[in-house]
């Protein structure tokens, strides 16, 4: 079960970092749900297309990276509702995979395509003698691994860059980034496109670990990626001990579905009800305590 | 959300509109096997005959009423973006409500489960809102949260328990046969609630416009702190449109059972609420420009829904379209194009009039 959270971390933190940054700049990416389907859809058919498992985690990189730049276009250039416009972008998503799915493959069900290579699994085999610890850490697949550089330097750049300082600023005052000559459009734009990036890697780490595009396949992980955000106070650690800990929270609830032969439906619910909770408890606390976090 | 600009704002309805129908019919021109006939059916389709016609008034009908409710909300500075939940869980107890009460008059049982959806829409909503005024959490997320976990136990519900035994389909039973709405143009689903839609836009509109209550509903949404100074208890102006702003959809998710499809079926709402935040933003949360808005809506879904049928694959047509209006209803400036030539300052000044 430990084994399975740490697969299922993985693509919850990228996403959740890359929001981290969005968030820091004052635009909430709800987007990421949208991003991540696109991402999981695009890495499929690159993958299928090059036949190297690389090629597949670029290709949706890039689809993330263009819906946020059309999130970006509309949204800040063209001075949108971003809620609206966050949602228009997962309608998006969500309307136009079928559509792509059925005019270049023939269906819009599960996509099985040929050529996907299966994710590589790194330190397989490698023990330490102690069975938790090599749960924790061996044996899981490539992208897992990515996601200790990445929180490192997402934690680096937010707090010890020029361009960290002056994202965070965007969200706090931008007037003040006015102020001293810099543009905070370019910042919300540099932000806007890491999430997009994150939310697409996320989602191609997702249907490259199956090797097949299942409809619907982030079933509601994107929001749960923003709640990580919120739960950890807004630090990249903080977003890796909340992200932690829902995937932890997925396994009890796979294996608890099981037992208790609670219906898969119901479980579709789960994400958005533990999102709302997390919103009120957040903003609730932040209404004791005003002064920090 | 820019007020000062109202002729832009305009134009940006239209170019929106504008831009779904140009990406629809070159959706269906890509994929049909009979291009001129699928771009035909969706221009013409819907006043071909007497049943597209009425189905059309049918989806207006249900539209004006979902896009009342974002525009009352809308109007008074909330945003209620869980429409689509509010009407299919009230659909749902709308129609429980009547099969238990099958044994009473239809001259009382129908109100009563019409007023058991109007208030299971104003509950779900009116949460939102509370939530809002008691910790400031933004009512947008909350209620679209709220809407997004309620559907798949709608789902649940009618697939599980609620499962009506003797139908193969995926519905409730059937409400009984004296609650239903007459049919006014049969064929069609057109049905009664086209009145009952066209008078609540009416007193809408008088609610809004012509009362004190309705001023300082407005001035909340327009300025919220100078309504304060000015002694509105704006609080309230939270808490109750979204309340409104709930059971008119609980109402629509009623009238959607008893005047169209006499139960409630799995997914069945399909983009109700959503359009009805489209229609609300195109309207200008403006009750009587809910008409037209929703006018315009009912026209491109009907033709898409038509056109579909000239096409070689079904595919959400009405999801994309949606997206495109929803990418661009807000946006208060019209992309630069870059452009510096000649052709690009027309182009440009065709789109913004003359006030380039």
């Amino acid at each position: 079960m430990i084994y399975y959270a740490i697969e299922v971390m993985a693509p919850l933190l990228l996403a959740g970092l890359g929001g981290l940054f969005a968030e820091l700049a004052g635009v909430l990416n709800i987007a990421l749900e949208g991003m991540m389907l696109a991402g999981a859809f695009a890495a499929i058919v690159t993958a299928s297309l090059t036949g190297s498992i690389l090629a597949g985690m670029l290709g949706g990189l890039l689809a993330g990276l263009l819906l946020a730049y059309l999130f970006y276009f509309v949204g800040i250039r063209m001075r949108a509702n971003i809620f609206i416009v966050g949602l228009a972008i997962n309608l998006l998503a969500a309307g136009t995979i079928p559509f792509l799915s059925s005019a270049m493959f023939g269906t819009k069900g599960v996509l099985r395509l040929p050529n996907v290579p299966r994710m590589p699994g790194l330190f397989v085999g490698v023990e330490t003698g102690f069975p938790l610890l090599d749960q924790i850490l061996f044996g899981h697949s490539f992208g897992v691994y990515l996601t200790v550089p990445a929180v490192l330097l997402a934690g680096f750049v937010l707090r010890r860059t020029a361009f960290g300082l002056r994202l965070r600023s965007t969200g706090k005052n931008p007037e003040t980034l006015r102020a001293v000559g810099l543009n905070p459009d370019r910042y919300r734009r540099a932000a806007l496109l890491i999430s997009g990036m994150g939310a697409g890697l996320a989602g191609s780490l997702l249907a490259l670990r199956l090797g097949v595009y299942l409809p619907n396949v982030s079933a509601g992980r994107g929001w749960i990626a923003l709640v990580t955000i919120y739960l950890g106070y807004k630090r990249p650690v903080g977003v890796l001990i909340a992200a932690l800990c829902f995937a932890l929270a997925e396994g009890v609830s796979v294996a608890a579905q099981g037992v208790l032969q609670i219906p898969g439906t119901l479980l579709l619910s789960l994400p958005y009800i533990l999102t709302v909770v997390a919103m009120i408890v957040y903003s609730a606390m932040r209404r004791v305590a005003p002064s920090d976090a | 959300m820019s007020q000062s600009q109202p002729d832009s704002r305009m134009q940006v309805a239209v170019a929106t509109i504008g831009a779904a129908l140009l990406l629809t019919v070159l959706l269906l021109i890509s994929v049909s096997s009979t291009p001129y006939a699928a771009v035909r059916a969706f221009f013409i389709g819907p006043f071909s005959n007497r049943f597209y016609l009425g189905n059309m008034l049918n989806v207006f009908s249900m539209l004006s009423i979902t896009g009342l409710g974002m525009a009352v909300a809308f109007r008074a500075g909330v945003f209620n973006l869980g429409g689509e939940g509010q009407v299919y869980v009230s659909a749902l107890t709308a129609t429980v409500a009547g099969i238990a009460l099958a044994s009473l008059p239809a001259l009382l049982g129908l109100p009563i489960a019409l007023l058991v959806g109007v208030f299971t829409g104003a509950v779900i909503a009116g949460l939102s809102g509370l939530f809002r005024h008691l910790w400031d959490t933004d009512e947008l997320i909350t209620s679209f949260l709220i809407a997004s976990a309620s559907i798949p136990i709608v789902d649940y519900l009618i697939v599980g328990p609620l499962n009506d035994q003797a139908s193969n389909l995926l519905t409730t039973e059937r409400v009984p046969l004296a609650f239903r709405l007459p049919r006014l143009l049969a064929p069609s689903q057109l049905n009664p609630t086209l009145i009952i839609a066209l008078l609540l836009l009416a007193a809408a509109y008088v609610a809004l416009f012509r009362t004190v209550r309705g001023y300082e509903w407005r001035l909340s949404g327009l300025n919220r702190q100078f309504a304060r100074y000015g002694g509105i208890h704006t609080g309230a102006y939270i808490v109750f449109p979204m309340l409104v702003s709930g059971a008119l959809h609980g109402l629509a998710g009623g009238l959607f059972v008893y005047g169209t499809h006499y139960a409630t079926l799995v997914g069945f709402t399909a983009g109700l609420g959503w359009n009805g935040i489209a229609v609300a933003l195109i309207a200008k949360r403006h009750p009587l420009g809910v008409v037209p808005a929703a006018a315009a809506f009912a026209y491109l879904e009907s033709g898409a829904r038509i056109a579909m049928l000239h096409t070689d694959f079904t595919f959400e047509l009405g999801t994309i379209i949606r997206a495109v209006i929803f990418l661009f209803v807000t946006a208060s400036v019209l992309p630069k194009l870059g452009i510096s030539t000649r052709v690009g300052r027309s182009i440009r000044l065709l789109f913004r009039g003359g006030s380039a």
